[in-house]
């Protein structure tokens, strides 16, 4: 097997990183807090030298007004900027330096924050974009204060300028005051005028102006990026409140055929039965699967066909070893499952085929009721209800909860929609014809149930679900398993879509419903849950904390409210459901990286084989307990 | 054949370029962005 690609982590990682740190930054642009004060150096400046130093600005309406003005009394000044500003009013930054003032940093959001580094190489990435140059000259020294921010009086503010007979004068331009006290001082006699300092532009660097476009751009264009984010949390939100409806309508559909089943109950059919058991190193639990088979309660023949492929741990020998009546055991050279699984559909001898896999227990009753379906000559195949026989653990709690509430609830959804897409390997049985209809199984997907079913179906076959033949599997222990077992799945089952696209054009409710539906909640869903995380990181860490906090918790009660209706619906306990909220955190970002990781395995095109499971053998929430072959 | 399955192995060499190119060109995006930020100019 080539190895499986991973340079796309790097990327995902990376493109997350920078999508978050593009709308934090929008966020952080966004607010202009208080201006902070300094202790400031003195500058010497000779006596009746005045340096007008104007903080706040570039402003767009009255930073022009003051460069007029400064302009017609001939007088060069110092502007402190603020980063965002320059950002906002790019063109008043070029006239200011174009016409010969000097430019210092005041800060990037507000007066005086220049004392945090990170805002003055904010600042200075602003001034970088838009000058192409950044300046040595940041924070004003000792100013005396014009008091524009506490007067209106001309006179006065002229005074208070002039009262230390000198100095660096503290204006702003972000107001028309600034513009008038300018042309009152130009005309106070004896006095000359300076910059702050000689200081002029130094040019940027490529690197300093590359980073100054990128967080410019992320300053004027995160707002469009989180609305980006928001529209596929929209459809998120959209594919989940549809599911919910579609349980709802399942539950009313489920009440209405319950009512009429207890009116008229159908006849009980017993069929013949040949059960296919494909098997590849199954020997911890072969003999479990085996027995649990041939106690069946079926008031018909039952045959058990065990077709060993190449194991090399004497899968084969220990199913022969039990002696059991009717069943049988086909050796063969390894040649994957959907092959034996073709060998005893050829071996079979009756009409009515049951599939399974070789670490799945059945209930003495299974093979009755799913067979049950087929009284109904539409019905070419029949899914049981899989239930995890290890819940011991968060992980086999989670994949139980998963089986309920995911794969179950899907599944009966879809069966009230006629579509399907899956009978499982672990429990599902077709007609003969049925398989024959459609050439026995494909080895052209890993996902060979997925692909037989949607053939089935394409084929003209209805598919039934029953919910009371229930199968007991042993569910991956470990997180590498569980990733291997469902990358299989995941990518089989976009293989199986794929074969079976054509679907879409034909009439049957496969193309209408079952692939739009595994489209929309197989593959869209996982893909925008990773952007459904970073929103809400993105809501506790830069925006409105409590109201993502509140989102949150109502989806997440949604969601546990709907698994807990899936749990009723199969008549299980509700105590596991206090694991649910848990799966938030380590099991949903596992599952959305199998879809990731499945998609690029297709778009790579690279050859993935089986990867079986190591087994344990300890079903020990199947009926009658440990279940430990040795 | 598997579906999806590359046959010739160009496709997946395609996919390993862009895949390369992609993921190389985003470090040095946050390298330089990154850098030249921190450096405090």
């Amino acid at each position: 097997m080539r190895r499986a690609p991973r340079l796309h982590w790097i990327s995902i990682l990376l493109g997350l990183l920078v999508l978050m740190s593009v709308v934090s930054f929008h966020a952080y642009t966004a607010i202009r807090p208080e201006s902070v004060q300094h202790a400031r150096e003195h500058r010497e400046l000779p006596e009746r030298t005045l340096a007008l130093a104007f903080h706040g600005g570039p402003d767009p309406k009255w930073t022009p007004r003051l460069l007029d003005v400064l302009r017609e009394v001939d007088v060069k000044a110092t502007f402190f900027v603020i980063g965002t500003q320059v950002t906002r009013n790019p063109e008043v930054t070029r006239r200011i330096a174009d016409e010969g003032h000097q430019i210092a940093i005041d800060g990037f959001r507000a007066e005086g924050d220049h004392g945090n580094p990170l805002n003055l190489a904010f600042a200075q990435a602003a001034l970088a974009d838009v000058l192409g140059a950044h300046t040595p000259l940041v924070g004003a020294p000792a100013e005396v204060d014009s008091g524009d921010r506490d007067h209106q009086d001309i006179g006065t503010l002229v005074r208070m300028s002039l009262r230390h007979g000198g100095g660096v004068v503290r204006l702003h331009d972000d107001g028309s005051i600034g513009a008038d006290i300018t042309r009152e001082l130009a005309k106070a006699p004896g006095y000359r005028f300076v910059t702050v300092t000689e200081d002029r532009l130094v040019e940027a660097t490529a690197t300093e102006r590359f980073t100054g476009a990128v967080t410019t751009w992320s300053q004027r264009n995160g707002g469009i990026v989180l609305m980006l984010l928001g529209t596929a949390i929209a459809i998120a939100a959209l594919l989940g409140i549809l599911r919910t409806l579609m349980q709802l309508g399942l539950a009313h559909t489920d009440r209405r055929l319950r009512r009429e089943s207890e009116q008229s109950p159908p006849p009980w059919i017993t069929p013949p039965v040949s059960v296919i058991i494909p098997a590849y190193n199954e020997a911890v639990n072969i003999a479990a699967t085996v027995r649990s088979i041939a106690a069946n309660n079926h008031c018909a023949d039952v045959e058990v066909i065990v077709v060993d492929d190449g194991s090399t741990d004497g899968t084969g020998d220990r199913a022969e070893e039990l002696g059991l009546p009717g069943v049988t055991v086909i050796r063969q050279a390894n040649q994957g499952k959907p092959a034996a699984l073709n060998t005893g559909i050829r071996k079979a001898k009756h009409d009515v085929l049951v599939l399974l896999d070789g670490d799945t227990i059945f209930e003495p009753d299974t093979i009755g009721e799913l067979v049950q379906p087929f009284a109904d000559a539409q019905i070419g195949a029949v899914s049981g209800n899989a239930k995890v026989g290890n819940r011991q653990g968060l992980l086999g709690r989670w994949q139980h909860l998963e089986y309920c509430a995911g794969s179950n609830l899907d599944r009966q959804i879809l069966h009230a929609l006629r579509c399907i897409p899956t009978v499982p390997g672990a429990i599902g049985a077709f007609r003969k014809a049925a398989l024959t209809d459609v050439g026995g199984v494909s080895e052209h997907t890993l996902a060979e149930d997925t692909d037989l079913t949607m053939a089935v179906t394409r084929a003209g076959w209805r598919v039934a679900y029953r919910q009371q033949a229930k199968a007991w599997t042993e569910a991956p222990s470990t997180i590498r398993g569980l990733f291997q077992q469902r990358y299989r799945w995941s990518y089989g089952t976009f293989q199986a879509m794929w074969k079976h696209r054509g679907a879409l054009l034909e009439n049957g409710p496969m193309g209408r419903f079952g692939l739009i539906y595994l489209f929309a909640f197989h593959l869209l869903l996982p893909l925008l849950a990773p952007v459904m995380d970073l929103y809400v990181m993105y809501g506790f860490l830069v925006a409105d904390a409590p109201l993502a906090a509140i989102v949150w918790t109502v989806f997440l009660l949604i969601q546990t409210a709907s698994a807990g209706y899936a749990l009723r619906l199969d008549g299980e306990s509700l105590k596991p459901l206090w694991a649910y909220p848990l799966q938030q955190i380590v099991y949903r970002q596992l599952m959305y990286a199998v879809v990731i990781q499945s998609l690029i395995t297709a778009l790579h095109g690279t050859q993935l084989r089986w990867m079986s499971v190591r087994r344990t053998g300890l079903l020990t929430d199947a009926p009658g307990g440990t279940v430990h072959v040795t | 054949m598997q579906v999806f399955v590359d046959a010739n192995g160009g496709r997946r060499v395609i996919a390993r370029l862009v895949s390369l190119t992609v993921a190389s060109g985003l470090m040095v995006f946050a390298a330089v962005v990154g850098g030249t930020l921190l450096e405090v100019w």
